[in-house]
């Protein structure tokens, strides 16, 4: 009975914490998208949200979210796996985390300076006799860098789970006659889906949302949900409008983690 | 024609990095035995077990599976399977499937998997478990399960390593029997790794003791149990009262200031040797008739018999099994025949050893 008690008091902080910053925003959010822009209540902004306009919107930032979490996933399982097997690991992957904690704005303006058309990647491109190409505020560009800034989220989850398995497990599949690729196939695979879901998970929804990098790296040239919010909040002013785009992106990110949920 | 020699090490090493784990192990194993590799915590028996598989490649020396040489032969392309010591079942698989698992990779047909997977889980006395989760599974179930996957693919050796020691010592007791009971129903050759003596000895045709990455000694559990070669081997293999001794001449031997008939022959007159007596050969007698006279020090019961820890008037401690019960503090004399004083030599190597037990049968039989 006391220790009920105990843990109750303990769970205050918590408590008031998701409620402040995690429901009570949720709950405005919803609130403002039916409103229009006028401020009068109605549902004119969920009914905007089924014209083209929007779906495209939607369809091209989901696409986008996709190419680079497969991007990020093919580069980042093999690279998990090789770590796990070199000597020194840990330093190893502390190296592949610390450009995470630079500033997203730094590596953005960074990567301005290095596909610029004066940048260093063209001054290669007009060496080899390519000549000069528009990088910069291409899809390639936008990928390339969504690709640079979220891999190590998408690493650290793969190493972990690659680390945690057991070797007898490879040795035992080995025993049973398994080539390699069938050892990673139906062994090693399986037994590291965790760490997938959750790497996928962790790029997925940030990318999904998106917005700085689409004006920077894309120029404009790829609006994704996230860019689209952003313009209704700071530019045209239409509160409600944002409000009901973040509603179905949070709605969309809510069916994607249950998805990749662990115990289905 | 088929090889009797299933498994043969020449001249084994294997070093990690400057480590010595193995040192010149060399050894045959005959189809269809089973062959218990015994020896303490680290001294190399799953290392053996992990060179038969395949898992870890020799420094240096050879080794062969059913007269091919196999050094660089992969684990997956060898007529072996191993009983891993944490079982290593597959998590995301069901029994069905992991069982199914060898057979699986040699792309066998369906509905021949299905037949064998049911045949080996009544083998192990799982029938029926097929669609369980490893997780729902006992570890007893889990080690069945583990021995079926093995057996299913029809191996020519198969490795398991502590296979028991998880259990609780009931469930161990019935394990023993099962497994020898298995063993002799397949006909295929078991190579099996435990720390535990009296398991070694109640399961094996053959018993390897290893220390320090070397082979001690091996023969059958009674060879061993009555002839230890060594120390080591004495006081490994059951218990056992070891003391200094001398070497008078051929049959007679001096210890504790006494001198003793015995049955051993062949070494340097008055060479310096170690005598093992086992205490279940130690008898109990008025203090007159004794051999030697001790006075008793402590008594535990121990449910089939006493263990009686006593001292002898130079200092020596005596380990004493007898169902006779005594009191402690009371004098008594120890009797013992000439059989039960067991001579080992200093340094002797396994092939001195066998060499010299080998002309002592032979005079045995001239007589
Ligand atoms: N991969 C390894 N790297 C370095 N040393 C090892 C490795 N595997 C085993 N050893 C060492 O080899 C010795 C024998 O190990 P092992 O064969 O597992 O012993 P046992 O099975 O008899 O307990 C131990 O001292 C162990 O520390
Ligand atoms: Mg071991």
């Amino acid at each position: 009975m006391h220790n009920k008690h105990i843990r109750r008091i303990y769970m205050i902080p918590y408590a008031l914490w998701i409620t402040l910053f995690v429901i009570t925003p949720i709950i405005l959010v919803g609130y403002y998208s039916f409103f229009d822009i006028e401020g009068n209540l109605s549902i004119v902004n969920y009914q905007k949200f089924f014209t083209p306009v929007y779906l495209k919107m939607t369809l091209s930032s989901f696409w986008y979210a996709f190419l680079i979490t497969l991007i990020s996933l093919i580069i980042a399982y093999p690279t998990a796996f090789f770590l796990t097997k070199t000597k020194h690991k840990q330093l190893w992957l502390l190296l592949i985390i610390v450009p995470s904690w630079v500033n997203l704005l730094l590596k953005a303006y960074a990567f301005i300076g290095i596909f610029g058309k004066y940048g260093p990647t063209n001054y290669f491109l007009e060496w080899i006799g390519i000549g000069t190409k528009q990088i910069l505020f291409t899809d390639f560009s936008f990928i390339f860098v969504a690709v640079y800034i979220f891999i190590p989220f998408m690493i650290l989850p793969i190493f972990n789970a690659l680390n945690e398995l057991s070797p007898s497990f490879i040795d035992a599949a080995n025993d049973l006659g398994a080539s390699r690729w069938a050892t990673f196939r139906r062994v090693i695979f399986p037994l590291t889906l965790d760490g997938v879901k959750t790497g996928c998970q962790i790029v997925f929804i940030p990318a999904l949302s998106l917005f700085m990098l689409t004006r920077l790296i894309a120029g404009n040239r790829v609006i994704t949900l996230g860019t689209a919010i952003e313009q209704h909040f700071l530019v045209t002013q239409d509160w409600g409008m944002g409000a009901t785009i973040a509603v179905f992106l949070m709605l969309i990110m809510f069916i994607f983690m249950i998805l990749t949920g662990k115990d289905v | 024609m088929e090889n009797t020699t299933i498994i043969e090490f020449h001249h084994v090493k294997k070093k990690y990095d400057d480590d010595i784990v193995l040192d010149d192990v060399t050894f045959e194993m005959e189809r269809g035995k089973f062959y218990t590799l015994l020896g303490p915590s680290g001294c190399g028996k799953t290392t053996i077990l992990r060179l038969i598989a395949g898992f870890t490649e020799a420094t240096s020396g050879e080794i062969f599976l059913d007269g091919k040489k196999v050094n660089t032969i992969p684990a997956n392309k060898r007529k072996v399977n191993t009983v891993f010591q944490d079982y290593a079942l597959f998590p995301h698989l069901n029994v069905f499937e992991n069982i199914a698992f060898g057979l699986r990779m040699k792309k066998m047909k369906q509905a021949q998997i299905e037949v064998k997977v049911k045949e080996a889980l009544q083998f192990v006395n799982l029938a029926g478990y097929e669609n369980r989760e490893i997780e729902q599974m006992s570890g007893g179930q889990r080690q069945r399960v583990a021995i079926a996957r093995a057996i299913v693919n029809e191996p020519d050796v198969i490795l398991l390593d502590e296979p028991l020691s998880a259990l609780d010592l009931k469930l161990r007791t019935q394990m023993q029997y099962e497994l020898r009971e298995l063993q002799k129903r397949l006909g295929i050759t078991f190579v099996f790794v435990t720390h535990d003596q009296e398991e070694a000895l109640a399961m094996s045709d053959e018993i390897f003791v290893i220390n320090e990455g070397k082979i001690q000694q091996s023969g059958t559990p009674i060879d061993i149990y009555d002839e230890p070669i060594n120390r080591f081997v004495a006081d490994f293999i059951g218990e056992s009262n070891i003391v200094q001794g001398k070497m008078i001449q051929d049959f007679l031997v001096s210890f504790v200031g006494q001198t003793f008939n015995c049955v051993d022959q062949g070494m340097k007159p008055n060479e310096a040797v170690e005598i093992v007596i086992r205490p279940e050969d130690l008898e109990i007698t008025p203090t007159e008739k004794g051999k030697l006279k001790v006075e008793i020090q402590s008594v535990l019961f121990r449910g089939v018999h006493y263990e009686i820890n006593a001292i002898d008037d130079a200092g020596n401690n005596w380990l004493i099994h007898t169902t006779k019960k005594v009191i402690i503090g009371e004098k008594i004399g120890l009797s013992f025949t000439a059989e039960s004083i067991h001579v080992m030599r200093h340094d002797e190597t396994e092939e001195e050893f066998d060499k010299r037990l080998g002309a002592y049968m032979e005079g045995e039989s001239n007589a």
